[in-house]
């Protein structure tokens, strides 16, 4: 044990002479609150009364969303709500217990309401926000209707109109699934974020949501003065916080590709999606989803009719389909096949199988689309004619492993990290995905079914395009993105853009003689007679594509598709790029129950190479000899063609 | 009777029964600060839980013999070092400042704890140095184990946490005993040191702050409103108060941060000048207590312990109780076991079950 030494003493006093200074301090403290709540409690009392400056929020306005050009594609509008003050009304309930059926009422007169609705939604709206906020009870009031409860301001008092902003979408569907919408923030995302308070609107979905810290801005703040009655009576402007608007956002999307898109789809009542973009810097310029939802339904009040309708439709409008539908690939998944042969060496360019329209594997007998077959076909000629038996033979001589290789390579299986929400990853199958997630084991024969794109290979329309872009790049796939530019709005009112930086997502090794055979094959499946997709060609533009038609159900014999209903109808594939020897832009289009990709999906492309190079279609084209567009290209701008 | 054994240890039940009796003021005035914009009651919740976890954190360090706490005292000082470290490299900012860790839904500032630790680790340090005046090295190891933690939390920048540790380094110049010379250097340090930090080390938020101290007409809604503010709620609270639940200032959103480094406000307002001087008494019935406990203490490292530790409690109280009416300017100092937070509950109650373990202990063969 440790003995006390001689300054036990030393600290003993010290300790009492602490102490005493702790009791000097405490009455001090003491003598200081007497002060204040005993000699001036009557001034502070007539203060408090008189308190006092009550903190108002102003929302921030929202920042615009616009095509690459400027043309706006998301704004607000002013309007009026009808705001609750709960303070103000405290006293006016206590003096009358009357009060919130009075003022019901007279609400359900101007808003042409039952009082039963007007009482709804005070107790659901109340309920959300803390008692010291007023809180909204209707949108969207009409002038009339501001002026009949501005008439009764003075009996009301508690009843506010208030000019507040409102998302508005001027195109309406217009690249809905791209834009997303907003609504009022939830509990989990006001857990997750300090920064958000009950009541505020935030993105919900696409680019709203995405981008929604840049979009939000800052909410300022109004000091108003009240009196004892809880009556507003001025505002204190020296203490106006102004709040900070929202960035603006420049989309990569071109608005003509994107409406062409749409209206395509819109016209032939067609379901499914289309994706424009840019194999040199992943820029997406066109993504159409359809059908398509209104996003301004959503700014608006949801009343659960509204809810109804959007969840009951049959065609599940929310979904984007070019990145969260799951599709068989069908034919287009040749391309893949023609460049992991070629690539693996397992195919030459100039090996040749035989299609007598059908052919035997492991012990199976499977069949080519065309009955009468193809006779001795190489690889470009196949991937032309789209003939099953040579990619049978592709898919027998690589085995499922080496697809799967090949397919991830070419961004299949995995997200490709657009700047969209929920994008999905789809499936390539494999020897240890069937072991792994489905217990069994992997028929050789299923990889026979998967080399043409069927089985349980699922993709999204934009994992199409990125392989279609990396065969158009010579293997770079850069990541895709909606975003150009992000302007941020400076003190002094200018702008300061945030670029929204290109990255590369794969870089897959491609032979050159195979990307050269395959650019062939599909260069002919468009520009050469008998080739599947004659319908994009766009003359004066050497547009390269694939076609794919994809069996929804096993039928026996050949049916016409018109004849069969919508639901077991073939789905329909186009995957395309131009021009070729300077690829500027990917188009895919996917058409549910379409029918056949040749005849339903590809003229939509033929559309949009023709929006997109429109001087160039007869017979104007990219000088490449000359040194100054090369450097233009260089720089990363995209030179306009001339006319020869 | 089973308590004629004073070998055995046995616990002082009047000073745990004030902590108690505080904490549960505390809880009272959250659910009256917050029941009005709160209705969900999640902010009162949180509370009652803090000092639920804050008793049972109390009851485990009472069960460890305190020379056992001495003996990893090192272990806790370093790892709250690094957390501090932590928080300056991959800290988040929040209201500007880096002090809070985030794990899932939950978030605690080291900082607070960090105040237990450094206590700890001093007190061994003293526990095995025993001369009458310290000497020079001693006095710059006891200023290193204070300053390293105070050093990285004023970076954060968190500049009122880091001065709460100034009843440390008062402790150790207090107690450790110092001799004149030293005295004279360091005040003629904090004279030079002074003018320097407020250019280089005060951020212009906390310059704007003590500036306002000076003059409260500066900036009626910024700090100076909140003080203003207050004032008026402990004002209009007069000699017995508003009653429970009946206060209007804190309660409509008047008096920012009502339920943390402002409910002393609530407690004025509320219950009066009569809540106040029974809640100032309780404060100094507990230091009481536990000086006492430090007087009797078995060996010098409990002394300080417990000297260090009270020292903490009668800082915060000072400085935070003094601020509610402007006598001192607005620094983010919670009020011990009252204010609404989980860190600084926990930690109180820590510091609470050492001083504690100190007195249970106090019998040689115990």
């Amino acid at each position: 044990m440790r003995v006390y030494r001689d300054d036990q003493k030393f600290l003993q006093f010290r300790i009492n002479a602490v102490l005493w200074g702790i009791v000097a301090v405490f009455v001090f403290l003491a003598g200081s609150f007497w002060f204040v709540q005993g000699v001036q409690a009557e001034k502070y009392r007539g203060l408090s009364e008189a308190n006092a400056l009550r903190e108002i929020e102003i929302p921030a306005k929202r920042g615009l969303i616009m095509d690459r050009t400027g043309k706006i594609l998301a704004d607000n509008q002013p309007a009026y709500t009808l705001q609750i003050d709960r303070v103000v009304m405290k006293p006016l309930k206590k003096a009358d217990p009357q009060r919130r059926q009075k003022l019901e009422q007279f609400l359900a007169r101007v808003l042409e309401l039952q009082p039963a609705e007007v009482s709804a939604r005070w107790d659901k709206e109340s309920a959300k926000l803390p008692a010291n906020q007023p809180f909204p009870i209707a949108e969207d009031l009409s002038m009339a209707q501001v002026a009949k409860i501005q008439a009764q301001s003075i009996a009301f008092p508690e009843a506010n109109v208030v000019p507040v902003q409102r998302r508005n979408y001027p195109y309406g569907t217009m690249a809905a699934h791209v834009l997303g919408f907003i609504g009022e923030v939830g509990g989990k995302e006001l857990a997750q974020n300090n920064t958000l308070t009950q009541g505020d609107l935030i993105g919900k979905r696409g680019v709203e949501l995405m981008y929604d810290q840049y979009l939000r801005g800052k909410g300022g703040a109004e000091y108003w003065e009240y009196d004892a009655d809880g009556r507003r009576l001025s505002e204190y402007t020296p203490a106006r916080k102004q709040p900070v608007p929202g960035d603006n956002i420049y989309l990569t999307l071109d608005f003509e590709l994107q409406r062409r898109a749409e209206q395509y789809f819109i016209e032939n009542e067609m379901v499914g999606a289309a994706v424009a973009l840019d194999p040199r810097n992943g820029e997406v310029l066109a993504m159409a989803s359809s059908p398509a939802f209104n996003p301004n339904v959503y700014s608006k009040r949801f009343t659960p009719d509204v809810y109804k309708t959007i969840t009951s439709n049959p065609f599940k409008i929310e979904l984007n389909r070019a990145i969260q539908g799951l599709y068989s690939p069908g034919s287009v998944f040749k391309v893949v096949m023609a460049i992991a042969g070629l690539s693996d060496g397992d195919v030459g360019p100039d090996t040749t199988f035989n299609c007598s329209g059908s052919g035997v594997f492991y012990g199976r007998r499977f069949r080519c689309w065309r009955p009468q077959g193809h006779g001795a076909v190489t690889v470009d000629h196949a991937l032309k004619v789209s003939c099953d038996i040579y990619f049978y033979n592709t898919g027998a001589r690589l085995g499922v492993d080496k697809i799967n290789e090949y397919a991830h390579q070419l961004t299949f299986g995995e997200i490709s990290h657009i700047d969209l929400d929920g994008e999905r990853a789809g499936l390539v199958p494999s020897t240890k995905w069937a072991t792994e997630k489905q217990h069994r084991k992997w028929y050789p024969s299923e990889t026979i079914s998967v080399a043409i794109g069927q089985g349980p290979l699922v993709v999204t329309p934009l994992q199409v395009a990125n392989m279609a872009a990396a065969v158009a790049s010579g293997g770079k796939v850069f990541q895709p993105h909606v975003v150009r530019y992000v302007d941020r709005v400076q003190p002094d009112g200018s702008y300061r853009r945030f670029r929204v930086p290109s990255r590369v997502l794969h870089e897959v090794k491609l032979s050159p003689p195979a990307l050269k055979s395959v650019r062939e094959g599909l260069w002919k499946v468009v520009n050469e007679e008998g080739g599947t997709g004659g319908a994009a060609r766009v003359e004066g533009l050497d547009v390269s594509g694939k076609t794919g038609s994809v069996q929804v159900i096993a039928y026996a014999g050949r049916v016409r598709a018109e004849a069969l209903p919508f639901r077991y109808r073939d789905h329909a594939w186009f995957a395309s790029f131009a021009p070729l020897n300077n690829p500027q832009l990917v188009v895919v289009v996917f058409v549910e129950h379409g029918g056949h990709g040749g005849t339903d999906a590809a003229p939509l492309a033929k559309l949009l190479y023709e929006a997109r190079f429109k001087d160039s279609v007869n017979g104007a084209r990219l000088d490449l000899s000359n040194p100054e567009t090369l450097e233009q290209i260089k720089e990363g701008e995209l030179p306009l063609p001339s006319t020869r | 009777m089973i308590f004629s054994d004073t070998t055995k240890p046995r616990v002082d039940l009047n000073f745990i029964g004030t902590a108690l009796v505080l904490a549960a003021i505390g809880c009272m005035l959250v659910y009256s600060a917050t029941f009005f914009t709160d209705p969900n009651l999640g902010i009162f919740k949180r509370q009652v839980l803090w000092v639920i976890i804050g008793i049972v954190l109390a009851l485990i360090i009472m069960a460890i013999d305190y020379h056992v706490l001495f003996d990893i005292a090192p272990i806790l000082y370093v790892i709250g070092n690094i957390l501090l470290v932590y928080l300056l490299v991959w800290g988040k900012l929040t209201a500007n400042v880096k002090s809070w860790i985030h794990i899932g839904g939950f978030q605690f500032q080291p900082s607070e704890f960090m105040k237990v630790f450094t206590a700890l680790m001093l007190a061994r340090f003293f526990d095995s140095n025993d001369r009458a005046y310290l000497d020079f090295r001693s006095f710059m190891i006891a200023m290193a184990i204070i300053g390293i933690p105070v050093g990285l939390i004023i970076i954060q920048p968190d500049f009122g946490t880091a001065a709460s540790f100034f009843p440390l380094i008062a402790v150790a110049m207090f107690f450790g005993g110092i001799r004149p010379r030293i005295w004279v250097a360091m005040v003629l340090l904090a004279a030079i040191s002074l003018p320097l930090g407020w250019t280089m080390f005060l951020k212009g938020y906390q310059r704007e702050r003590v500036m306002i101290f000076l003059n409260p007409e500066r900036d009626p809604l910024g700090s100076g409103y909140q003080v203003t503010q207050a004032k008026i709620a402990i004002g209009s609270g007069g000699i017995h108060g508003k009653g429970f639940r009946h206060g209007t200032q804190g309660k409509l959103g008047f008096v920012p941060e009502h339920h943390t480094d402002f409910i002393f406000s609530v407690l004025g307002e509320e219950w009066g000048f009569v809540g106040v001087v029974v809640v100032l008494g309780l404060y100094f019935y507990m230091v009481f207590q536990a000086l006492t406990f430090a007087k009797h203490a078995r060996d010098r490292g409990g002394t300080f312990l417990i000297i260090g530790l009270t020292m903490f409690f009668v800082f915060h109280v000072m400085i935070n109780v003094s601020m509610q009416i402007g006598i001192l300017p607005t620094t983010g100092i919670p009020l011990p076991l009252v204010s609404y937070g989980g860190s600084s509950t926990m930690m109180f109650f820590m510091a609470i079950g050492l001083i504690a373990n100190v007195d249970m202990r106090r019998f040689v063969n115990a």
